[in-house]
């Protein structure tokens, strides 16, 4: 069964309010075109989880579309700081639940095992456990191994309401490959409701069954398959294009203030009308095609 | 004879050196990168290398701008998964070093990557943890390489949470560490000091904090400056190290 359908479908079948996660780390496959057609929609009071926060969850966090953030700290590498979630943490306007990588895919793992929780050596002693133990008791416990008596700290499963994960390729039934390192991206897709891929490329099924092995994602979790050229801009996906450092940039420099903020979102995400759109206008200060991976080096 | 570096090279050397060939390193963000890089391509040719997200021992032979950017992936042997990296390899205990930089460290070794306060009660919110707390929690030993400055070496971390700062411990299983770590100190003489690059002063020499029990005071020596001057120059790779 095909479930190709367009970016504006796929944003309209997720509620306010929902627990979303998202495929980004730092400024690599992100779920960018889906993030701004969140905004555009106007979704509100969003949950969202990504065990390294990105590009994604900050430009969503900056326009005021989520509550709460699920994650183990992140930023946008060389380029800055999260400027947008610190801005939130810092002025208590954003319900942080502050974990470590392991610990977030840890809790996506038990999600997508069925599993009622799940042990981890991280955390202990820490002042992030410290946090979570005062701030958010349902999700951090303490029990005892039943086979040798000692004691392990215990995180809830995650099960968000949808996985939203960027990849390079997948076929209409929704089976998908992810190039490179594929981060906590599986497990978001198995532990979550459901899948909306967004996807580089659309490639058929028979392509898929010659190559079951790299179907990293089968179509059985998914629920829409959205095809967008350069979706993940201005972050990059391995093997088909770079990161754009200028708009990167840019949009540093943007997220300085909530004022340049709402600029920059007026301009790149209300003032056009879909991704599109959106292309051209980057297209005018970088030549797209100029981002183009090199098929020898994956960059 | 002079020789051209950095501090940051001069630390990137240091901290290879606490890299011995076919350990498996679980390596963070920043200088660690540099120094494992360094390690690999001298004296540690059979050490892997670890990137939290999925990667061993890439092979790049382009700059990053982190471990986001698939420069630092380039000619890896896997590329896989927080899982397969983070569970597998280290929640599993088969990682010997973990090798961290941060924000700021106390001679326990507990480490600082998430909030900068004042003494009025603010603070600001940096990187936070990523894969930090699980290294230092599930390594066999830690290696922590900061800059050696005031506001990022802290003497005790006892007011840490009158501060506002957020500390993770290395020691997996403990509550907070207190056992004191050996501390290596490279300090740049003042005249080389001041023939490095300008923004170099000489109080901002390289620090390494290494997790181990300190047993003598002999142990927090002073490194020669000479020899490690002629290291950096045998050693250091200006392809990588391309700092800042």
């Amino acid at each position: 069964m095909s479930k190709i359908s367009t970016l504006s479908e796929a944003v309209s079948s997720i509620p306010s309010g929902s627990h979303i996660s998202l495929s980004g780390f730092a400024i690599t496959r992100c779920a960018m075109a889906f993030a701004r057609e969140v905004i555009r929609q106007g979704l509100k009071e969003l949950t969202l989880s990504q065990c390294v926060g990105a590009m994604d969850a900050d430009l969503l966090v900056g326009a005021g579309a989520v509550n709460r953030l699920i994650y183990g700290g992140g930023s946008l590498d060389r380029f800055g700081r999260l400027a947008s979630v610190n801005r939130g943490i810092e002025q208590g306007l954003l319900i942080a639940e502050e974990y470590s990588s392991l610990s977030v895919a840890f809790r996506y793992l038990a999600g997508s095992l069925g599993l009622p929780f799940i042990p981890i050596r991280s955390l202990r002693g820490s002042d992030l456990m410290k946090q979570l133990e005062e701030k958010y008791p349902g999700d951090v416990a303490e029990v005892d191994d039943p086979f040798t008596g000692k004691s392990w700290k215990v995180l809830r499963p995650l099960n968000p309401n949808v996985a939203v994960i960027q990849v390079q390729s997948a076929d209409e039934e929704g089976n998908a490959w992810i190039m490179g390192p594929r981060w906590d991206n599986v497990e978001q897709a198995k532990a979550s409701k459901r899948t909306i891929l967004i996807t580089e490329n659309i490639i058929s099924n028979k392509t898929i069954r010659q190559n079951p092995e790299r179907t990293v994602i089968p179509g059985l979790f998914v629920s829409h398959v959205v095809q967008l050229p350069f979706s993940a801009h201005p972050t990059s996906v391995y093997r088909e294009y770079d990161y754009d450092s200028k708009a990167i940039e840019e949009y540093v420099e943007a997220s300085k203030t909530p004022e340049s903020f709402k600029e920059y979102i007026d301009r790149t995400i209300f003032a056009v009308k879909g991704h599109e759109e959106y292309l051209k206008l980057m297209g005018s200060k970088t030549n797209l095609r100029s981002l183009r991976a090199d098929p020898a080096l994956g960059y | 004879m002079t020789f051209e570096y950095t501090p940051s090279e001069l630390m990137a050397v240091a901290g290879a050196r606490e890299l011995k060939d076919r350990q498996v390193v679980a390596v963070g963000l920043g200088l660690p990168v540099v120094a494992s890089f360094l390690a690999k391509q001298t004296h540690a040719p059979n050490m892997t290398i670890l990137f939290e997200l999925g990667v061993i021992n890439p092979q790049p032979i382009h700059t990053g701008v982190g471990l986001a950017d698939p420069r630092v992936w380039y000619q890896a042997e896997v590329l896989s998964s927080f899982v397969d990296i983070l569970g597998s390899i280290l929640h599993s205990g088969r990682v010997d070093v973990g090798f961290l930089g941060g924000l700021e460290t106390d001679k326990y070794g507990n480490l600082n990557t998430s909030l900068v306060g004042d003494p009025h009660g603010k603070f600001r919110h940096m990187v936070g943890s990523g894969g930090a707390n699980d290294i230092a929690s599930c390594a066999q030993r830690t290696v922590i390489i900061i800059r050696h400055e005031a506001h990022k070496l802290q003497h005790v971390c006892g007011s840490r949470r009158q501060r506002g700062r957020l500390l993770q411990t290395q020691h997996g299983g403990d509550d907070v560490a207190d056992t004191p770590v050996r501390l290596v100190e490279i300090r740049v003489r003042d005249h080389d000091a001041a023939s490095l690059a300008s923004r170099a002063q000489h109080e901002s020499t390289g620090g390494v904090v290494l997790g181990q029990p300190l047993h003598r005071r002999e142990d927090q020596r002073v490194m020669r400056e000479h020899k490690l001057a002629a290291e950096a120059r045998r050693l250091v790779q200006r392809r990588i190290v391309d700092l800042e």
